[in-house]
């Protein structure tokens, strides 16, 4: 593993495309930002590492039986979009931190 | 299960098969990328994302609004623009249900399929607030003794 000393404000480029800053150091947190192209996935290990594991956990076989749930409260009401897309009106900054 | 059928003789109402493509593969299935998403009337809301080169290798997903109705998914823009979603209206989600034996079931509500609904094109999507959500959010079914191994066995077809 290739390891570079940074001060706070320095970067590293990779591949000439992606950005990775040091943006501030408090203590023991370093707040990294990180400048990628958008079909470019950039994710905390920890997070991406769960979803990965819950996603083994949850391969099953087509013929497994279901469970039942409870009658739906809300009519599902076809179409129904979701309440996200918070970002969709956002900056289009793809310096994430 | 044989006795779902035998059971239940007014759901033969033919499946409704969609072929999904995911580009990016789900995580930790990275190169698997076309599969087939299937809704058997029967098992409504549940649908199965079948891997379609195997017809052995399925997950079980849901809507998740149906279960979850407070939830907010929040959507980072680079998968907006990746499936190219110009508006809410365009996305479908379904969340990856772990069975686990099938009586305490969970949804995975961190990271979401997101489906462009025109195009069937869909990425395994990590929620921009996937800290708000568990990866083994509870899945509220109807009781411990109808969800044993047959539920269509046990329960008389209504």
């Amino acid at each position: 593993m290739l390891i570079l000393s940074r001060k706070s404000g320095e970067s590293i480029v990779i591949d000439g495309r992606i950005i990775v800053k040091i943006v501030r150091v408090e203590g023991e947190v370093v707040k990294v930002g990180i400048e990628a192209p958008a079909n470019l996935p950039v994710h905390r290990q920890e997070v991406y590492e769960e979803i990965q594991r819950s996603n083994q956990q949850a391969l099953t076989q087509p013929k497994a039986p279901l469970p039942r749930l409870p009658r739906v409260k809300l009519p599902p009401a076809p179409g129904k979009a979701p309440t996200g897309l918070r970002t969709l009106s956002g900056q289009n900054s793809s310096l994430r931190t | 299960m044989n006795c779902v059928n035998q059971m239940a003789p007014e759901a033969t109402a033919a499946p409704e098969v969609s072929g999904v493509r995911l580009p990016m593969g789900l995580l930790g299935f990275e190169q698997i990328k076309e599969y087939l998403l299937i809704a058997n009337p029967d098992e409504d809301p549940f649908r199965w994302l079948r891997v379609k080169e195997d017809s052995r290798l399925a997950f079980v997903v849901i809507e998740p609004f149906l279960v979850v109705p407070e939830y907010q998914p929040d959507i980072p823009q680079a998968d907006v623009e990746f499936l190219g979603l110009t508006g809410p209206q365009d996305a479908l989600l379904y969340n990856i249900v772990t069975l686990r034996g099938v009586s305490q079931p969970t949804i995975n509500l961190k990271g979401p399929i997101v489906f462009n609904r025109h195009t069937l094109v869909g990425k395994q999507v990590i929620l921009a607030n996937a800290g708000e959500y568990s990866v083994q959010h509870p899945l509220q079914v109807m009781e411990a003794g109808t969800v044993t191994a047959s539920p269509a066995c046990i329960q008389p077809a209504a």
